[in-house]
């Protein structure tokens, strides 16, 4: 589960219209966070407000043999109001959903893209709209303040995000704690985000790191620079259009690239990777993918991910990882499954596929993508089908509303399974979660943890 | 008397490798490991060579059945070597990151992955060279202390030995962690083990020791001093004892306060248990400060009691100095040259005590056998040779000296006490006597306990004669009298009844010359007082 902080962090990005994803750093996320999902420790109570659309508090309470906790605040100067931040309304893939669909690059001008795939239906149109609105608005850009401070062991985050220009952004992050030698850490990280291509600059105080990693994108959208803003009603017009010409050659991905290098100055050490990635577009009709591959040459650590939306429902990922040094080699896979039964997703037995539920929902799908075939098909474009789909779309997404709860589960190769069931009961959203080491079957459940955070 | 060390039957020992490889692959895993070693350190191969350490035995300070303690020099230049296996973390970033709070990590993609490389580091031509202090005591333990840092040198091979900086770094870092390994935890560790294996009880009632501590400061006058002698050797009668102590009153009660008994215990039992903190009493003078050319540390008797002298000026009550009073004989002191004599003249046994004055007779034979070196047998003569001994001993920082515990055959909780009943002992005549010479003459005050030391060295002697006849005092209601008695008679029994006749005739003839010079010098101070020098600062009351 995102904290709720997150979560406000990644609205007020959207709000400024800020790609968080179009980072070298954010290259596989997808995998990363379908395999590497945290599991909560012990029992953790969150109570958060976005008080005002400008300010937001989180108050924690843990138990993990001790009782610990911390104490957040986080402010904004652009206004936070088209979020939903009540624990009732929130949309649970926005804090849940680990697949990450790829956002349009050139989505400062477009204000309208695949509204709510992924639940996010707040900020696709914040994204344009919002930003403009707030560059019109005020001149001096945007800034996020945000502290916290965990109690018993007082240690206190900052962060300071501050956007310059459209494509600048300069982040601060900074810890103190007395334990930590010079009694604390800074991070400045300089983000530049061209659309096509990003940027970072990052300094560290610890061992004077310094750092620079960049992303850069081709294939697919933005390829062909005659090529209008994506949207789906553009690709399935153009689908419709020149489907057995060169359209035949398009290829509903993107391709990235990119690498980063680090070099230490104090302790004279360094470390680079490079990497690919190729993602499925939204206007991706089949299902959507992710595949990258990462490449250390200087540890000789070979990185390959596979991350799939099977269904809408359903998402899985692999991981390989292979060192042509040492020989060793690591895989792992995930999954993520949703559910809309009522009691938080799976206590009633019954997936989704066959619920009573949905009995009225699938035969529009069906029709629908049984239309998008014909359409596929035939060559002449119907103003007819453009209705009914986008009904179904809003269909979809109220029925995606209605997932209450999701599956995640992980598995790697020294057979521990890490299983976490998240949902909403009431307006309570928890998190339960547990490590199970299949090797040592006498005391199989290595920690168990619940979370439950609730927000108005 | 014999010491067998045999190197061989550790090491045929069929089962003993494995025991003792899994013991350190236990104990190099108990402590957490730094980020940058990713598996458990194995223990592969230890052998400890065919070639044993060359022993040399320095002074033996005490000898019982149940007691031991001895200084020895050790040398080592053998065959023996460790070789241990574990991976490390090869990537400098990921060990960097893995410190770090996330929050204000860099994250990065894949610049950080893990590459583990095994590392196999054999450490070989390990040459030690160090001075060993042994206390062993069935109540307390085995304590081992290192004087100096053992390790001379080492050499360390491993899996980068063709990259020139990792091969310095971990031969840096091995070293340093060695020397702390032997400086610090080696001793500990072989405490605890003797203790588990000879006085489990003892690690139970570690946390019962403040307790006993208290006891240490019972004021010695309250109960009658052992088999009490006056000035001249000659055995006082209780009423005469109830006087002392009597007019002992106040200044008594002062000289022997709570607080610095206290504080002498713990000096002692500093020196008893090679504790490394020695708690510093306030307005306390050492000898050791009155400068290096007073001090002669290579002629120091090591067999010498520390003595509590008493300065001379009663105002300053609280200055205190602790001296051992055979290194005073070769002091600029005006009495000295009478005790030079005593203690050559009468074989040493005014400090010898019983134990030695009994061993003065016969020749006895100490065979160290290391197997290799059997020739090397050590034949020392015993009785007055404890300053051949300390001749051996290199200098030292601080004096050896063993403490009045030898003479005293109890256990350690009270032997402080027992002792100061002998210390009052030696203050009491002194005392007495201070006050005869200082009248006529201006005799310097450390004059004094070096009278002090020959007629209190005696009673025990004359005790351990009287005993067949007499029941001693029983004076320390801790121990049981008995078992006392007992350990007084068995090492007289041990012997032939002339033996202890001699012995004893000689004990008495010591003790006579001692008071003649003594008398004589009384009658006529100036000559003695002639070479009266000043006293050395140290001994100077401030």
């Amino acid at each position: 589960m995102r904290e709720f902080m997150h979560h406000i962090t990644n609205a007020f990005y959207g709000a400024t219209g800020w790609n968080d994803d179009n980072t070298y750093k954010e290259l596989n996320a997808t995998a990363r966070e379908l395999i590497d999902f945290p599991v909560p420790r012990g029992l953790r109570l969150t109570l958060s407000s976005l008080a005002t659309p400008h300010f937001a508090t989180s108050y924690q309470l843990g138990s993990v043999g001790i009782v610990d906790g911390s104490i957040s605040y986080l402010h904004s100067t652009v206004p936070l109001t088209d979020i939903a931040a009540q624990s009732d309304r929130i949309p649970l893939p926005a804090l849940l959903r680990s697949y990450r669909r790829l956002h349009d690059l050139g989505s400062r001008e477009s204000s309208q893209r695949q509204p709510g795939k992924d639940g996010t239906t707040t900020e696709p149109p914040s994204h344009g709209s919002v930003s403009a609105a707030c560059w019109s608005l005020g001149k001096n850009g945007s800034s996020l303040l945000y502290g916290r401070l965990y109690l018993p062991q007082s240690l206190l985050e900052g962060l300071v995000v501050r956007r310059f220009t459209p494509a600048l952004q300069v982040q601060l992050s900074a810890v103190s704690e007395r334990s930590l030698r010079n009694g604390g850490t800074l991070l400045g990280l300089v983000q530049y985000d061209k659309g096509k291509y990003g940027v970072e600059g990052l300094a560290s105080t610890d061992g004077g790191l310094l750092g620079i990693r960049g992303l850069y994108n081709f294939g697919g959208d933005c390829s062909s620079a005659a090529m209008p803003p994506a949207s789906i009603t553009n690709s399935a017009q153009n689908n419709g259009n020149v489907q057995l010409g060169g359209e035949r050659e398009r290829i509903y991905g993107r391709f990235s690239a990119g690498g980063e290098v680090y070099y230490g100055t104090l302790n004279k050490s360094g470390g680079m990777s490079l990497g690919a990635r190729f993602a499925t577009l939204p206007a991706h009709r089949g299902t959507p993918l992710t595949a990258t591959l990462t490449i250390n040459p200087l540890m000789g650590n070979i990185n390959a991910t596979y991350a799939v939306l099977a269904k809408d429902y359903c998402s899985l990922a692999t991981r390989m990882e292979f060192n042509v040094y040492s020989y060793e080699s690591e895989w792992a896979v995930g999954m993520e499954l949703w559910s809309n039964r009522r009691p938080a997703g799976f206590l009633l037995g019954a997936l989704p596929s066959n619920q009573p539920e949905r009995d009225p929902e699938p035969p529009r799908r069906n029709e629908r993508s049984f239309q998008a075939k014909m359409e596929w098909r035939l060559d002449d474009p119907k103003p007819e089908p453009k209705a009914p789909k986008t009904e179904a779309t809003l269909a979809a997404t109220e029925n995606m509303e209605e997932y209450r709860g999701v599956l995640k589960a992980r598995l790697d190769q020294n057979l521990r399974v890490g299983l976490l069931w998240e949902g909403r009961v009431k307006s309570l959203i928890f998190s339960l979660g547990t490590g199970v080491d299949l090797r040592k079957l006498g005391e199989p459940f290595r920690s168990l943890g619940l979370e439950v955070q609730y927000s108005s | 008397m014999a010491f067998n060390f045999n190197w061989s039957p550790l090491t045929a020992d069929a089962g003993f490798y494995k025991r003792a490889r899994d013991l350190l692959t236990t104990a190099l895993n108990k402590s957490p490991k730094p980020p940058i070693i990713v598996d458990d350190i194995i223990v592969t191969e230890f052998n400890l060579g065919s070639v044993p350490p060359d022993l040399e035995i320095l002074e033996i300070g005490d000898l019982a059945e149940d007691r031991f303690r001895g200084i020895f020099k050790m040398c080592y230049s053998g065959d023996a070597f460790l070789t241990l296996k574990t991976r490390v973390q090869a990537n400098p970033l990921n060990t960097y990151l893995s410190a770090k709070p996330s929050f204000t990590s860099p994250q990065p993609l894949a610049a950080a992955s893990s590459l583990t490389i095994p590392l196999q580091i054999t450490l070989s031509e390990i040459k030690l060279s160090a001075f060993i202090i042994l206390v062993f005591s069935k109540q307390k333990g085995l304590t081992i202390v290192f004087r100096n840092d053992p390790l001379e040198s080492l050499k360390v091979s491993s899996t980068f030995d063709s990259i020139q900086f990792v091969r310095d770094y971990l031969q840096r870092t091995i070293e340093g962690k060695l020397r702390d390994l032997m400086m610090d935890e080696l001793p500990a560790i072989i405490h605890r083990l003797s203790l588990q294996l000879w006085c489990p009880d003892q690690i139970v009632k570690e946390d019962e020791e403040p307790k006993e501590a208290d006891e240490h400061g019972v004021n010695p006058l309250a109960t009658p001093p052992q088999d009490p002698v006056d000035l001249h050797g000659h055995v006082l009668d209780p009423a005469a004892i109830s006087e002392l102590s009597l007019d002992g009153g106040p200044e008594a009660q002062l000289l022997f306060s709570q607080k610095t008994l206290l504080r002498l215990s713990d000096i002692t039992n500093a020196q008893v248990t090679s504790s490394l903190d020695t708690s510093a009493p306030k307005d306390v003078l050492f000898r050791a400060w009155a400068g290096p050319d007073k001090v002669d540390a290579t002629n120091t008797p090591p067999l010498s009691t520390p003595n509590l002298v008493r300065s001379s000026s009663y105002a300053s009550a609280h200055t205190y100095t602790f001296s051992d009073g055979g290194s005073q004989d070769h002091g600029s002191l005006p009495s000295r040259p009478s005790m030079v004599h005593l203690n050559s003249a009468t074989a040493g046994l005014s400090l010898g005590a019983g134990r030695h004055s009994k061993a003065g007779r016969k020749k006895k034979t100490r065979v160290v056998n290391l197997r290799r070196k059997a020739e090397t047998e050590v034949n020392s003569e015993q009785g007055d040779e404890s300053s051949e001994i300390a001749s051996t001993a290199p200098p030292m920082s601080e004096p050896v000296m063993p403490h009045p515990i030898l003479e005293v055959p109890e256990e350690e909780p009270v032997s402080s006490r027992v002792r100061f009943s002998r210390s009052s002992d030696l203050q009491q005549p002194r005392r007495s006597s201070m006050r005869e010479p200082s009248k006529n003459t201006d005799v310097p005050i450390p004059s004094v306990p070096i009278n002090g030391i020959a007629p209190a060295s005696q009673p025990t002697v004359q005790s351990s004669e009287k005993q067949a006849i007499t029941s001693p005092a029983p004076i320390a209601d801790a121990i049981p009298t008995d078992s006392k008695a007992e350990w007084r008679r068995s090492r007289p029994m041990s012997d032939t009844s002339s033996v202890i006749l001699e012995q004893a005739w000689i004990m008495k003839m010591a003790g006579e010359i001692a008071r003649r010079v003594y008398d004589e010098k009384n009658r006529n101070p100036s000559f003695w007082d002639d070479r009266d020098d000043a006293p050395p600062p140290a001994y100077e009351a401030r």
